[in-house]
């Protein structure tokens, strides 16, 4: 195990690598001259050197990779060109916002797709079970901005039920006030993809011999599904939860910015907008880790489930 | 404890958690609550180009001089200084005097002494435009202007550390409350600059003592003071006890509506608004609702939504009007135009639309006359713009409302003007130039959706008369710097007044601004002539008639394609008295009010 561990580490070695360079290039090739940006209505090419140089990107390429290596082997990926805030102050003060969000979005999306799923499941081929496949096939078919103009719209405006949007500065307050309808929204758009994905990861398994051998048994349709079945779907479940992982750390910006929330995924857009490349960096760099990580961290859960699993 | 006892006990606790947080109290009184449409950048007077970031900076930090809150056209009027600046010596030398006893708001920098604002504090804070270190977008206002400011500047560059404490003959301070600016050359309207938004005096203790992070803790002598601050989401000001008061003490206009906001304003101390919460909402459709909700109390960025609250003859739908909402309607004063690039070739290519022959005049007015402006203001701005006839917009000193442009919408004579001068048609309907060689026209823009819309414009436009349109698409940083090399064939700009003076705009077309804001890069004897003449004079007939003349110079050139300036609807909260948009200002909080009843 531990053997496997330290050449999954190495490994990580060559793959942010890769990323680094194809993010330098991105950047470079079609990201702008940040400099025309900063430099305000009126510049003269003597105030664009000097932003040039204050940024350092006149610099020769090969020295801003090395400064952008030694970023990520320091973690100080340095300040905003935009705004001159650290961006390891942008990281501290948004992820927060972004997390209150997104994970209850994720817990409470997993929890009702997979109930969803099995009941789906276990009356497959019911009016029910073609009924909700239609309807998830619709819902996918959307795409989330409707869902949340629409939902801002009706559950928000009309009926008044949730703030149309706003953030506080009290944890609970945002939990359970603001958070509440983008949460929804959120939960309401993955429902439709994840019901769909979690009911063939158990029909599979549901027609697996060890199904027909427990009913034979005489075991109830109850402890079959929730015990056996769930079990051994719970891989591929898991992996597909574990992939959203990392998308955690680039937020969603589409809610943050229709419900006004301050998180990391807004930033993220304005970076791009401003041609802010420390915050594209290190977004990039940090998400890339945290893929890697996860991934890691998902195989090794693969063999806490599945005892059969062999990690070589 | 049973499962199902648990679950009602969790539920209830859930519930009390949740419940105090629905039934919010309305926000305090004299609260106004509005919203940026995009992030700030933050609060260093210097280091900011955005107008979110200046909206908050005016209300922290004091110019020298402002403008009267209802005279129409903008009129100077002193702020912190006593009187309006003495200029002499051929409109080089101005002269400032302050009042007394005005104080920087509280903080921790002064270590709990009163802070008098000075005259010196005016001149380091004019100093730091130049500085390199702090790379000021609008450096502009003075490079090139102050007698030894630019050479203060080229030594910084040269050591890296720009001397805030070397004497330069164009920034003195006679005394504590003097401040005596030398100008290399005559400029009767540099007044405007005084004026400006970001040219309000910091504290330089306060500039050292917070380093980089001056964008986050402004100090300033303004009517308020930045009490919270939650980057690109939230602002809260509150009233800054320190500050001077002012007395609302403006004279009615000719507008209807002054007699009004004068009789309801008029002798209140200011500021009258104890908080202003400033919240950034990127999208339209959180603005417009949390307005009809109630949760903001003015709001003007609503262009898109417009025709859902508005009549086709500018006012309110009756729907709103009986809920006592308010509408405020302007022009800004801004100008959107398309211009032809005037250089003969861009990179190594021949550029068609460029050149002083009467067959280049004819194609750039031929496309001029094909341009439909009239279905830019109907289709692109759904009605909310005016067309634009002079390049110096309502509003700014310079304007000319009579004037009306020489090049009609006419695209059959438009395709007349093109036969006669040998542009004529392919078998496969497009022109060709007068030597046979194809006409291709390549129109500029970003791979946004409102560029969409002007680019299906022009390719419509230009389609009348047989032209081929090629769109080339780029990134808006890219943008600026081929403009800036001279190296777009078209592309529809827009200029909003920095200052409410004709220079301002005419600037755009002077030729040594040629890679900095003449887009056109049009470099024209006559025009430039008459431009450096206007520069001497203040606003008054001789300057105007100039202005008049550069202007039809510039038609018979054919150098821009006039667009429009788009209104500005302010919606306001039946409860929001004295509001009048103002031209210049970025805001309006210190001088309006919030009626008890809320």
């Amino acid at each position: 195990m531990l053997a496997y561990v330290i050449r999954r580490l190495w490994q990580f070695i060559p793959t942010l690598l890769g990323v680094v360079l194809l993010v330098f290039v991105l950047f470079n090739w079609v990201g702008g001259d940040p400099a025309y940006l900063l430099a305000g209505k009126i510049s003269n090419p003597e105030h664009i050197e000097n932003i040039r140089r204050q940024l350092g990107v006149d610099e020769p390429y090969y020295v801003q990779l090395g400064i952008f290596l030694k970023q990520i082997a320091t973690g100080d990926f340095g300040a905003s060109w935009a705004t001159n805030e650290k961006i390891s102050h942008i990281f501290a003060s948004r992820l927060g916002p972004s997390l209150t969000v997104l994970v209850p979005m994720l817990v409470i999306g997993t929890l009702l797709a997979m109930i969803a799923a099995l009941a789906v499941a276990f009356w497959r081929g019911s009016v029910t079970d073609r009924a909700i496949m239609i309807a998830c096939t619709v819902g996918q078919s959307i795409s989330i901005l409707v869902y949340i103009i629409v939902l801002q719209y009706v559950l928000g405006y009309q009926l008044g039920w949730f703030p149309v949007q706003g953030w506080g500065q009290d944890l609970r307050e945002n939990l359970f006030y603001y958070a509440a309808l983008p949460v929804l929204v959120g939960v309401i758009v993955s429902l439709a993809p994840d019901i769909r994905l979690y009911r063939s990861f158990f029909l599979d398994e549901i027609n697996q011999d060890y199904v027909r051998t427990a009913r034979a048994k005489g075991m109830s349709d109850t402890r079959v599904m929730t015990v056996h079945v769930l079990r051994n779907a719970a891989i591929p479940i898991v992996t597909n939860v574990m992939i959203q992982l990392p998308a955690l750390l680039a937020g969603a910006f589409l809610i943050e910015r229709f419900f006004s929330i301050p998180g990391i995924g807004r930033e993220v857009i304005l970076a791009v907008e401003r041609s802010d490349f420390p915050l594209i960096k290190a977004v990039t760099v940090y998400v890339a880790i945290a893929t890697m990580i996860i991934n890691l961290a998902a195989d090794l859960l693969y063999k806490a489930v599945d005892p059969r699993v062999q990690l070589k | 404890m049973s499962k199902t006892l648990r679950r009602i006990v969790l539920g209830a606790a859930f519930i009390a958690l949740a419940l105090p947080l629905t039934c919010r109290a309305a926000a305090s009184a004299k609260t106004l609550r509005v919203t940026f449409q995009a992030a700030e950048t933050g609060f260093d007077p210097v280091k900011v180009a955005d107008y979110y970031s200046g909206s908050v900076i005016e209300a922290i930090f004091d110019p020298l001089l402002t403008y009267d809150y209802l005279a129409r056209p903008a009129k100077l009027v002193p702020n912190v200084a006593e009187a309006l600046p003495v200029i002499s010596d051929e409109g080089r030398t101005y002269t400032v005097r302050l009042r007394k006893g005005i104080r920087f708001a509280d903080d921790p920098v002064f270590k709990g002494v009163a802070r008098e604002l000075i005259a010196q504090d005016y001149a380091y804070s004019i100093r730091r435009f130049l500085d390199p270190a702090n790379r000021s977008p609008y450096a502009f206002l003075f490079e090139g202007k102050i007698a030894g400011l630019d050479e203060l500047a080229s030594a910084a560059k040269k050591t890296g550390k720009f001397d805030y404490d070397a004497p330069i003959a164009g920034l003195e301070t006679p005394d504590r409350y003097t401040l005596r600016i030398r100008l290399k050359q005559t400029d009767l309207n540099f007044s405007h600059v005084l004026a400006f938004t970001l040219a309000g005096a910091v504290a330089r203790e306060a500039i050292e003592a917070y380093g980089e992070d001056t964008g986050a803790h402004p100090v300033g002598t303004g009517a308020y003071r930045l009490k919270q601050y939650t980057r690109s989401s939230k602002i809260v000001l509150e009233a800054n006890p320190a500050y001077r008061g002012t007395v609302w003490n403006f004279a009615p206009g000719a507008d209807p509506r002054d007699q009004a906001i004068v009789g309801r304003m008029q002798g209140k101390r200011l500021p009258l608004i104890d908080r202003v919460e400033i919240s950034i909402m990127e999208e339209t459709q959180s603005r417009w609702l949390a307005f009809q909700k109630g949760q903001t109390d003015l709001e003007y960025q609503l262009w898109e939504v417009a025709p859902r609250f508005m009549t086709a003859d500018g006012g309110l739908k009756p729907e709103f009007l009986n809920r006592g909402i308010k509408l405020d309607r302007t022009v800004d004063p801004e100008i959107i135009y398309t211009y032809f690039n005037m250089q003969e070739r861009i990179g190594d290519q021949p550029n068609p639309v460029a050149g002083f022959s009467k067959e280049k005049i004819a194609l750039r007015r031929a496309i001029a006359m094909a341009y439909n402006v009239n279905d830019q203001v109907r289709v692109i701005r759904k009605g909310q713009a005016i067309r634009a006839h002079y390049p110096i917009p309502p509003g700014v000193a310079g304007h000319d409302p009579r004037y009306r442009s020489s090049i009609p919408y006419d695209p059959q004579a438009a395709s007349a003007l093109l036969e006669k001068f040998g542009y004529r048609k392919g078998p496969d309907g497009y022109r060709s130039l007068p030597d046979g060689k194809p006409l291709v026209i390549r129109y500029s823009s970003q791979p946004t959706e409102r560029d969409r819309q002007f680019d299906e414009l022009m390719k419509r436009s230009l389609d009348s008369i047989g032209i081929r349109l090629e769109i080339h698409k780029d990134r808006f940083p890219e943008l600026m710097k081929l403009e800036n090399q001279c190296r777009l064939m078209m592309r529809t700009s827009a200029w909003i007044a920095d200052y409410p003076d004709g220079d301002n705009f005419m600037q755009l077309m002077y030729g040594p601004n040629k890679g900095q804001s003449n887009n056109a890069c049009y470099e024209s004897a006559e025009f430039d002539r008459r431009y450096e003449k206007s520069r001497l004079l203040a606003d008054g007939p001789e300057r105007n008639r100039l202005y008049k003349e550069m202007t039809r110079i510039m038609e018979v050139d054919s150098v821009w394609i006039m667009g429009d300036s788009r209104y500005r609807n302010v919606l306001l909260q039946p409860y929001v008295v004295g509001y009048k948009k103002h031209p210049v200002l970025h805001t309006e909080w210190l001088y309006i009010d919030l009626e008890p009843a809320k």
